[in-house]
């Protein structure tokens, strides 16, 4: 099979379009046989070609003559209903193509838009943007940001005590400092570099004991590295204590 | 906002499909499929051809050049093709206009092939970034903290764009303050009433 792209216009060499035909003729016999039988339906084709005199077919004449008496049976509405020749075929085509192409320069706009939000967000400056682009890149930023408030606000729900680490905790809960020495390992541009523990939701919010008892034994589940242990045990932990303590 | 990778192809078994939801996707595609390839067959070598299709819920769908009743009827009367030079005129504008068609298809076809390749390309920047800045990072792989990091500096950088959309709007509108430069200015624009 041949994988050259075929410029899709009447075949002016003789030659080569008879055995085009030939081929192709083939395989669309075959792909209405596959169709009829996976789909467990009724279907026929009728070929008229130059090189024949008579109709090429599938099923067979007998199968054509039953299948084509079917169709004359419907009401006239039904058959012209999903009836289409080469124009209005075509014309299908290209409407699809058509929204499929806005598709894709919108999401390619959007991608093009967030590469722009990045370099902005390391200090590259809004000067050479265009109104357009300026508009784009907005809306773009108001995205991103839903999904952040989002996040954060999932995130806050599920483990409300560990969203406040103490502005100066000797040692820091692991999971913020395994994120800093993350960060700082990653090598972070100067611009976005705020202390990681800084929050300030801690104020107001009770710690249960266990928490100041955990903090206050640092040596027993610690480790860099282990992120997602701690949060476990922490979640476990803290599912007892909150099911008693804040939802009664 | 990636694209979920889909399964590719894969050999399947030339049987009834069991799962009737995989049945009608399956008739759907490959119908359409089908009417595609032999609307090739048509314009690459320029033959008659009728399809009926009847869907598994019972609907007929056809496709026919020059159309399907003139197929069918063909079929059943045995006639040869007409050949009198009013059908010849007709099929002379239909071809032409299909041709036309076609080329319009064609040139968006490729266009979408164009964006699709660089919305890969694209993907791909995207990729490399998100190692290599943990800021740009999916948002769902990051940490509260750096959740609210990230938040602060994307505010702060909508600040500056809505700054900047401004300042371009003033751009456009003459400035009000100076005397001595703007009547000029309003006089040329002709804004003075609509805007201020």
């Amino acid at each position: 099979m041949t994988r050259k792209k075929v410029k899709l216009a009447f075949i002016t060499n003789d030659s080569a379009r008879k055995a085009t035909f030939k081929k192709r003729k083939k395989g669309l016999m075959k792909k209405v046989s596959e169709l009829s039988t996976l789909c467990g339906i009724d279907a026929c084709a009728i070929i008229y070609s130059p090189y024949e005199s008579q109709p090429e077919v599938w099923p067979n004449t007998l199968g054509v003559q039953r299948v084509l008496a079917q169709f004359k049976r419907m009401p006239e509405m039904e058959q012209s209903k999903k009836m289409v020749n080469q124009e209005s075929f075509i014309r299908q085509r290209i409407a699809k193509a058509s929204e499929q192409l806005k598709k894709q320069h919108k999401e390619n706009r959007e991608k093009e838009m967030t590469e722009v939000m990045y370099q902005c967000l390391t200090g590259k400056g809004l000067q050479n943007l265009i109104m357009a682009d300026i508009n784009d890149l907005g809306w773009v930023l108001d995205q991103n940001l839903k999904e952040i408030y989002k996040r954060i606000e999932s995130l806050k729900k599920m483990t409300p005590t560990q969203v406040a680490p103490p502005a100066a905790p000797p040692p820091p809960p692991p999971q913020v400092a395994a994120a800093t020495c993350e960060m700082l390992a990653r090598g972070v541009h100067g611009q976005e570099q705020k202390p990681a523990v800084e929050s300030g939701n801690v104020e107001g919010m009770q710690r249960p004991q266990w928490y100041t008892e955990w903090m206050n034994n640092p040596n027993e589940n610690l480790g860099f590295g282990h992120g997602d242990e701690m949060m476990m045990q922490f979640a476990d932990n803290h599912n007892a204590m909150w099911s008693s303590a804040f939802f009664p | 906002m990636a694209k979920k990778p889909s399964m590719g192809r894969q050999k399947i078994k030339i049987a009834k499909i069991k799962k009737k939801n995989h049945l009608q996707v399956t008739f759907s595609k490959r119908r359409s499929g089908l009417f595609k390839k032999a609307s090739e067959l048509c314009t690459l070598c320029g033959i008659d051809i009728a399809i009926v299709v009847f869907s598994p819920a019972g609907k007929v769908f056809s496709f026919g050049h020059p159309d399907v009743e003139c197929i069918v009827d063909r079929f059943f009367t045995r006639n040869p093709r007409p050949n009198s030079s009013a059908f010849q005129l007709v099929e002379a504008h239909q071809s032409a206009s299909i041709r036309e068609l076609n080329l319009q298809l064609t040139q968006l076809l490729n266009e979408l092939e164009d964006e699709k390749r660089r919305g890969e390309s694209l993907d791909l920047m995207r990729k490399d970034s998100q190692k290599r800045f943990w800021w740009e990072a999916p948002i769902e792989k990051l940490e509260l903290n750096e959740l609210e990091q990230l938040r602060d500096s994307m505010e702060e950088l909508k600040k500056k764009v809505t700054n900047q959309s401004n300042n371009i709007l003033l751009e456009i509108k003459p400035p009000r303050m100076n005397t001595a430069s703007s009547t000029t200015d309003i006089r040329s624009f002709g804004y003075c009433d609509g805007f201020f």
